[in-house]
């Protein structure tokens, strides 16, 4: 059994996607909070106790968007008191908590997704798209490293030949601006002598076979057919209205049809996907362990 | 499943995106839909245009050493954009826009959006900034000419396009915190943006002000050196 994190990068990304995109384009407080809740979890899963500050500044949001908000926005009815004759009202105080509710979930959507893609997934999938594509990607992701190495060179050279003083802030300037010179033109020349040896070898000629370590196993397809077809139902719902809420003037909620509890409940399965997938990983582990 | 293999069905693809789907959802715009999805929309033509130009790049034939100056190119300016405050990204896509092509352009451009937001954070505004930065490169390799003969004329392309990118990305920013579009609310955001703009402005002209000589006879020299 894989982890969440090992799964085939297309069908990972289609659902964070999904799930995400979800929460940036739909403004109802409870999907919203369930995705703000499932998001945390993911979140902990992947990363335990670190990043206590990104959970600061992110869970601090919804309140300071929401003490904001009334400020500017003069919308709403009940009015709760007057700052400088201008109202301060309930409506856009709620209205304000609702946005950073959701700025928090899609913050912490996105922190997991940077987790989990690196630049290696994100060349599989860009191969889809475009194989010489990947691969200038991929020459990019190992210029950059590349070219510090090389630039840390330069910069040694450059010191032992007494060119370059530290802690002067002219000579640093000069100093910067010629070791970025030294460094663009070896960068230029290296890339057409790899160029070169590219052709040498024959690049070009037939089509390109490349090796990955992604196949599409059952999990995988399971994963991407849920994740559509709960996105799907979701979108659905949500193009037919069932999830409008009105903030202003008066706020007014979703009529409470079965079909709202029929959207709601099945966003909660897509965002709970991932916390689903490592309950049954720990519960795997832990009967392989009894049976030892 | 991994890349697209069959000749057809690619050239499907590339027909189908342009011609088909693009029209359709500008038509389905106003007759289905409700204020509050255009976002939601507007992402999804953003995907797609950014589709459409990187599925043209694949068809045509830039050569292999062009490609790899592209990849140099795009290391070079994701570099220089982990510097605090001012990036260089703009400078370095207009000047491999000015003497690698406009296709080079395009791609430095997008590829430094996506490359360094994994250091920066990436976000639905990522596409966005990758079709900015492209637009830019893409512009400055049309003008190739003009840019290339008048330097009076590059400093005030760089100026110019730091404003057009901080106003594409306000396109983004009304979308994304007041759910549609109107005039009113699309001027406070340039507005409350003002001053990073000029910023980003004034960093351009100052980036394109120091690299542009170095940078654009090296380039230059490398083109007339090997042919490209």
């Amino acid at each position: 059994m894989r982890s969440y994190a090992e799964m085939n990068p297309a069908a990972v990304t289609v659902h964070l996607m999904l799930t995400a995109c979800i929460t940036v384009f739909c403004m109802e407080p409870f999907l919203l909070g369930i995705s703000l809740l499932c998001a945390i979890g993911f979140f902990l899963i992947q990363n335990g106790r670190k990043h206590a500050s990104f959970h600061i500044g992110a869970i601090g949001m919804p309140t300071l968007f929401a003490l904001l908000n009334p400020l500017w926005n003069q919308h709403g009815t009940t009015v709760l008191f007057f700052i400088n004759q201008r109202a301060y009202t309930t409506e856009a105080l709620f209205y304000g908590a609702v946005a950073g509710i959701r700025l928090a979930a899609v913050l912490y959507w996105f922190r997991s997704f940077s987790q989990l893609m690196t630049s290696e997934k994100l060349f599989y999938l860009f191969r889809f798209l475009s194989p010489k594509l990947a691969l200038i990607f991929s020459m990019a992701v190992r210029n950059l490293t590349l070219f510090r190495q090389q630039m840390q060179r330069i910069r040694t050279a450059q010191r032992g030949l007494g060119l370059y003083r530290e802690g002067h802030l002219i000579d640093d300037l000069r100093g910067g601006l010629r070791i970025f010179s030294i460094l663009l033109t070896w960068a230029l020349e290296n890339g057409i002598i790899t160029a070169n040896s590219m052709a040498a070898r024959g690049y070009g000629i037939g089509s390109r076979s490349s090796f990955t370590f992604f196949r599409w196993r059952r999990g995988d397809i399971v994963l991407l057919a849920v994740s559509l077809l709960l996105g799907a139902a979701v979108t659905a719902g949500i193009a037919a209205g069932r999830l409008d809420w009105q903030f202003y003037p008066t706020c007014a909620p979703a009529a409470h049809s079965s079909a709202y509890y029929a959207v709601l409940t099945a966003y909660f399965l897509l965002a709970l996907l991932p916390v689903i997938h490592a309950y049954k990983e720990a519960m795997m582990w832990k009967r392989l362990r009894q049976d030892i | 499943m991994r890349t697209i293999k069959s000749e057809g069905v690619r050239r499907i693809l590339r027909n189908a995106l342009p011609f088909a789907v693009m029209p359709a959802i500008v038509l389905l715009l106003p007759l289905g839909l409700q204020e509050q999805y255009y976002a939601l929309v507007s992402f999804v033509m953003v995907m797609l245009a950014l589709l459409l130009f990187l599925s043209g790049f694949e068809r045509r034939d830039l050569g292999t050493r062009r490609m790899i100056l592209v990849s140099v190119m795009t290391a070079l300016s994701v570099l220089g954009r982990l510097l605090p405050v001012i990036k260089p990204i703009t400078a370095l896509t207009v000047l491999s826009a000015l003497y690698l092509g406009r296709e080079a352009g395009f791609l430095v451009g997008a590829l430094s959006a996506v490359l360094s937001n994994f250091v920066m954070g990436q976000g639905p505004w990522t596409p966005f900034q990758m079709l900015a930065w492209g637009l830019i490169g893409l512009f400055a390799g049309i003008l190739a000419k003009p840019l290339k003969r008048s330097r009076l004329l590059l400093y005030a392309y760089g100026f110019i396009s730091g404003f057009a990118y901080s106003m594409l990305m306000d396109i983004w920013t009304t979308l994304w915190t007041y759910k549609e579009f109107t005039l009113e609310e699309y001027l406070a955001a340039i507005s409350t943006a003002f001053p990073l703009t000029c910023l980003y402005a004034v960093s351009n002209v100052i980036f394109l002000l120091l690299l542009a000589k170095p940078i654009g006879d090296k380039l230059e020299r490398i083109r007339i050196k090997y042919g490209l």
